[in-house]
């Protein structure tokens, strides 16, 4: 390599395994990677991968995002127009329109699926309690980021789920009305509650997104994978008696921060692989697979775009988005049930989780019988809000009355 | 099959789907670039009908002020000439002697060439052509030179 | 740091292989991207055009049409429309394409010429949805999510009105019939309709009803209008026999103006063959048919006999103004003799029955029944049409038709017909059977014909909701009303001139003259002559105006004021001064000319035109040059030919026609030349 090549790169393209674990740990973009794993993270059994595909998915909809704001106008009607513009007259439009809607759609599913996952594995136990916090605040988030882009069409289809969204939230005790306000930027779906959602969707969410994914992923780095942990080696015995020092060998600023539990020697150096090729290779194939998935769906079903919103006529019936209608079926049944506490409950239920469920078993183990109990009351929990987003979805027709979907 | 032999196949396996992605990445990148170029534009068209030549008498000149053209009906045929000054884009006059600009006093003869002052070029001409249903039609995307001459 | 020993440094084959395909699947998917932005249907309808193009025509046009590629946009910011029709529709501005197969065969018409795109677009006229690029996205047919899909040519008139707001937009005949048909049914009685603004629409005046008609009748009548009167202008109100029997005793109540005295008349003596010669000769079929011939502009009187009292039809024609002071009938000038020998021959003549009895007088005094009558009355909102002293208007009973072409298809109630949801099809059903779309409805049912209901459907179908900018929109004002105060606007107020004659296109249409410069027209002497006796200028013509028996004086004040005031100047002051010379160049050039072929001098010639044979004691000379010389600009479309005579030739001709009628010799001269 020459001059100007190695001011670049640095290193060259890595032959040895030396050289492959430098680049690792050199390069910006690749030391989010350790320079070794453990191969049992490598089984796609161990965590499916869900953080990952969410990642991704964040990836291609902030690519596919920038590309859809070059022809989309905030400020109704031609925020309208403008998405009749994508569909007809913008080189490969519909592609980019779809793929972003159901990326969109995906990333809230592998969200919350990847939120299972680590709870079935008992991942979110100490030394893990701050991360599954800063996961349910990227759930959130995840929401609210849906929730904004739903409203950018202005059809029909958009405007009265927001309406139906921000009439949920209206029913806050104490702040439901002004929280409305400030949501609509006055007190009817208008230009500026589009142009609110348009900044939120664009540019504030994302940022926060962004810089708690860091953090998440960061943590995840400090604290290895809790199916690595699963077949650590117990500290040496000189450790754990206090004979030598405890050691001060760690992912922190030298040496000042506290060595966290399951450190690096922790592992079974038997179990070590290069992160480069194993590791990168995996990562490749699931990037590959989801871009091809997602191409495919993009280019055979089309997201819908119906006519243009009017306030004046509402659908009937008119639905949140999916995965909000399991909090509109209960809604229909107590506004302040349904709209308020069980949302609140569930997500303090969700933010205290790791610090009321102290005990140590079970970590990096999916369904660890040890956990039956835990994992029973969730499980259920789950698939009762599946059951009601399906109720929501499938069983309810004009005026929110039971129909048969087949009928 | 022996170890090398495996080898060799991995190599080859993963060099189909190194061309593969390699590809896919050029394509993608072209696609981006040609997804950024617009195929509609939301302005006023560049090539517009002025009207039918029954409204431009015989030697007249006419100012169509919203769309900066001056249209000639000579004796040999109908020309279109740019009423911006090409110095700094302010509105020519059109006097009997040519064209003036009341900005930074560049002066254009008959045909729109530089005769005095800080403007670098001559005014740009227009290509005029006749309709199927015979009006006259101005393409500011096609410029001529000042032998250019419609006849209708 | 050891490293896992035995564990190769390389992923499996089996990864490798899913490398491989997920790689090349990649490369395919995109591919097919790419390949669906290329095989789009219009790029595939450009290209047959270009093969049709290359057939038709030459180099030159084809390198123009060349650098005119892609998609094609209008923007018309001030209509919120952007269409992209051209895109596809490639030769609908070129007449070389007019009968190449669609999409691209060139506009029909000279609608482009007046509609030009590049101002009006395409959806303006057509609806459906411009911004699409595709056969069925564009909303050729209906679409789902596509509000106003294309209309079918027959109804595109309806797009015609949201610009042209007039009553007779031109070259739209069904629109302007179906604006007629809403003017003539009162449709804005009830309902707020646009364009329609300050209309009234009034029935008879029901506050001497009791006085007036024949309870059986009454009964009839509201039981089913068209049951005595098949134009009938007020529809079934579908009344139940309650309803009929209270309304009917609520205006049979109706007694607030006493007939005029006719206790000194001897209906014994009435003659009904001088009462049928006053019938003929007062000209009433003008304006009321009998046995479905004559006008239109009153009630056709075929059964009259069956629905009048005798006292008040002799009061109401002696005066009517007394009982309906804005009603269009006029005041003739008779005695009371020749009003009894109408109103006998009137009740003889028009029933269905044979003469029979009136029935006497009937006071009403149940105040149950009345008030109950009273209290439909107002339910059913007969005060739109019908004023009532008493009943306060308490504004229009119907909902508002402003925007109603735009109203929400999925609102509107069907009635369980099976018909696709949209606003016109709810309001074709409507004006059809107000009563049989599922909800109970105020609305009477008129009877229209499908055909009717359909043109009415098409004209309410141009009421939009969105406002267009100004520099689209054609509404021409409507004519200052003309009211003459003075003892001349008392004659014809008396006489109802308005009804059938028009002053600065305000009044009637019966006549095909306006008064505007009936000064200038006719000689002053005539016109007393004629209004004391009008006779027949035009044999062809059905029309007549009718003898209005006046007296010589009022004869004179209308003469008076027409040859002072309704003048044209550029008509005056024509030098009469002719020659002999003149009148026989004049008369060689009525031979030459083949004036003879349309009108009449003497016992020779046409029945188009007017007669001649009186024109020198008729028309002013002034009026006859002017008419000679342009006469399309007097009467737009008339028959009388623009022989592009000069000045001298015109005046020759006046001189001779001048001549006619003055003396004998005319009249032999004209049966010599022939």
């Amino acid at each position: 390599m020459n001059a100007v090549g190695r001011s670049i790169w640095r290193i060259g393209w890595p032959v040895t395994d030396k050289d492959r674990a430098a680049a690792m740990i050199s390069s910006i973009f690749l030391h989010i990677h350790p320079a070794r794993v453990s191969r049992h993270v490598l089984r796609p059994t161990a965590t499916l991968a869900l953080g990952l595909i969410s990642g991704i998915l964040f990836l291609v909809l902030s690519v596919t995002g920038l590309a859809l704001m070059l022809y989309y106008v905030p400020y109704p009607p031609e925020s309208y127009r403008s998405m009749k513009d994508l569909q007809f007259v913008v080189t490969f439009g519909i592609v980019l329109r779809n793929m972003h809607r159901w990326s969109g759609h995906a990333m809230v599913a592998v969200v919350f699926l990847h939120m299972c996952r680590v709870f079935w594995t008992g991942s979110y136990k100490a030394p893990r309690e701050f991360n599954w916090v800063v996961g349910v605040t990227l759930l959130i988030l995840t929401l609210a980021l849906s929730f904004t882009g739903y409203l950018l069409p202005w059809d029909q289809l958009a405007y009265w789920a927001i309406t139906v969204g921000t009439n949920i939230a209206g029913y806050a005790p104490l702040v439901g009305d002004r929280l409305k306000f400030l949501m609509l930027g006055g007190h009817v779906i208008g230009p500026m509650t589009l142009l609110r959602f348009y900044v939120l969707h664009c540019v504030m969410l994302p940022l926060l997104m962004l810089m708690l994914i860091s953090l998440h992923v960061w943590r995840v780095r400090k604290d290895g994978l809790s199916g690595a942990e699963v077949h650590a080696l117990p500290a040496p015995a000189e450790e754990a008696a206090g004979v030598f020092p405890a050691s001060t060998k760690t992912h922190g600023l030298m040496a000042l921060s506290r060595r966290p539990r399951s450190s690096v020697e922790a592992r079974d150096p038997n179990d070590e692989v290069f992160a480069w090729p194993h590791l990168l290779f995996r990562e490749l194939l699931v990037t590959l697979a989801v871009v091809v998935v997602l191409h495919v769906v993009s280019l055979v079903f089309m997201a819908p775009l119906e006519e243009m919103a009017d306030p004046l006529r509402t659908p009937n019936p008119a639905k949140a988005p999916w995965y909000f209608l399991g909090l509109q079926e209960l809604v229909h049944y107590s506004a302040l049930v349904g709209g308020v506490i069980v949302p609140t409950l569930i997500v303090a239920a969700l933010v205290s989780l790791p610090y009321i469920d102290r005990r140590k078993t079970g970590i990096g183990r999916w369904f660890a019988p040890e956990r039956r109990l835990a994992n029973t009351v969730f499980t259920a929990l789950v698939i009762i809000s599946i059951a009601l987003t399906i109720i929501g979805t499938l069983f309810r027709g004009p005026n929110w009355a039971w129909v048969w979907p087949w009928a | 099959m022996t170890e090398d032999r495996i080898d060799l196949l991995r190599r080859r396996i993963f060099g189909i789907g190194c061309v593969g992605i390699g590809a896919a990445t050029a394509g993608f990148l072209a696609a981006t670039f040609r997804f950024l170029v617009p195929n509609v534009l939301y302005e006023p068209s560049r090539r517009f009908d002025i009207g039918s030549p029954a409204q431009f008498p015989s030697g007249s000149a006419t100012f169509l002020p919203d769309r900066h053209l001056y249209v000639f009906n000579s004796a040999d045929g109908f020309f279109a000439i740019s009423s911006t000054c090409t110095h700094l884009g302010c509105t020519v006059r059109h006097t009997g002697a040519g064209f003036e600009c009341p900005c930074h006093g560049s002066r254009f003869d008959e045909n729109g060439l530089v005769v005095q002052g800080p403007a670098p070029q001559p005014l740009a001409w227009y290509a005029v052509s006749l309709s199927p249903r015979a009006q006259l039609i101005v393409d500011l995307d096609q410029s001529v030179g000042p032998e250019f001459r419609l006849r209708a | 740091m050891g490293l896992a020993v035995g564990v190769k440094n390389t992923a499996p084959v089996g990864l490798h292989v899913a490398f491989a395909c997920l790689g090349l699947a990649f490369l395919l998917i995109f591919s097919w991207v790419l390949l669906q932005e290329q095989t789009a249907e219009w790029r595939t309808t450009q290209a047959r055009f270009a093969g049709l193009e290359a057939a038709t025509k030459n180099p030159h046009q084809l390198a123009e049409a060349a650098r005119v590629g892609g998609l094609r946009q209008i923007w018309l910011p001030d209509l919120d429309r952007v269409d992209r029709c051209g895109t596809c529709h490639l030769g609908i501005d070129d007449p070389a394409f007019a009968t190449a197969p669609q999409p691209f065969r060139s506009h029909s018409g000279a609608w482009l010429t007046t509609h030009p795109s590049d101002r009006f677009g395409c959806t303006t006229c057509h609806d459906g949805e411009g911004q699409a690029t595709d056969y069925a996205h564009a909303a050729h047919q209906p679409q789902p999510f596509v509000t106003r899909p294309m209309r079918p040519i027959e109804t595109i008139e309806a797009n015609c009105g949201t610009c042209h707001r007039s009553l007779d937009p031109p070259d739209a005949p069904r629109l302007t019939e179906g604006r007629r048909l809403i003017l003539e049914s009162g449709c804005f009685s009830c309902h707020d309709i646009p364009g329609f603004e300050g209309l009234t629409f009034r029935g008879p005046a029901l506050d001497s009803l009791g006085y007036k008609v024949l309870p059986e009748w009454l009964a009839l009548w509201l039981k089913d209008p068209k049951s005595y009167l098949a134009q009938s202008k007020m529809g079934n109100f579908r009344l139940s026999p309650d309803e009929i029997a209270s309304l009917q005793g609520f205006l049979l109540s109706q007694r607030a103006q006493v007939p005029l005295d006719s206790t000194g008349i001897d209906w014994k003596r009435a003659d009904t063959g001088n009462g049928r010669a006053l019938f003929g000769e007062l000209r009433c079929v003008s304006c009321h048919a009998v046995n479905g011939r004559g006008g239109t502009m009153g009630p056709e009187l075929t059964r009259i006999g069956d629905k009048i009292r005798r006292d008040w039809l002799f009061s109401y024609l002696k005066n009517p103004h007394r009982v309906q002071p804005d009603t269009p009938m006029l005041q003739y000038r008779l005695n009371d003799d020749q009003w009894r020998d109408i109103t006998a021959f009137l009740l003889e003549e028009y029933n269905s029955a044979g003469v029979v009895a009136e029935p006497p007088l009937v006071a009403y005094q149940d105040a149950r029944a009345i008030a109950a009558g009273r209290a439909v009355f107002e339910r059913r909102g007969c005060i739109s049409c019908h004023r009532l002293p008493g009943i306060e208007d308490s504004g229009r009973v119907g909902p508002s038709l402003a925007g109603i072409a735009d109203r929400d298809p999925d609102e509107l109630p069907y009635g369980g017909n099976i018909v696709r949801h949209t606003a016109e099809n709810y309001l074709f059903l409507k004006l059809l059977m107000p009563d049989a779309l599922g909800q109970p409805s105020t609305m009477p049912t008129f009877g229209f014909t499908p055909a009717d209901a359909a043109k009415m459907t098409l004209a309410l179908a141009s009421l939009r909701k969105a406002d267009l900018p100004a520099s689209y929109v054609l509404k021409p004002p409507p004519p200052k009303p003309y009211r003459p105060a003075g003892r001349f606007g008392e004659l014809m107020s008396r006489y109802r001139c308005l009804g059938c004659h028009s002053v600065g296109g305000y009044g009637g249409d019966l006549s095909t003259v306006p008064l505007d410069r009936i000064g200038s027209q006719l000689i002053r002497d005539y016109i007393v002559t004629y209004l004391l006796n009008p006779g027949a200028v035009r044999v062809s013509v059905e029309a007549r105006m009718p003898v209005f028996h006046m007296r010589p004086d009022e004869a004179n004040a209308f003469a008076d004021y027409l040859s002072t005031v309704f003048l044209d100047d550029s008509m005056e002051g024509y030098d009469a001064n002719f020659t002999a010379a003149d009148a026989r160049r004049g008369q060689e050039l009525y031979r030459q000319l083949g004036c003879a072929a349309c009108h009449q001098i003497g016992a020779t010639g046409g029945y188009v035109g007017p007669e001649l044979s009186a024109t020198g004691t008729r028309l002013k000379p002034g009026w006859i040059a002017a008419w000679l010389t342009t006469p399309s600009v007097y009467q737009p479309g008339t028959l009388q030919p623009d022989y592009g005579l000069s000045s001298a030739d015109a005046r020759a001709l006046t001189a001779y026609l001048s001549s006619l009628g003055r003396s004998g010799r005319a009249n032999a001269s004209a049966g010599g030349t022939r």
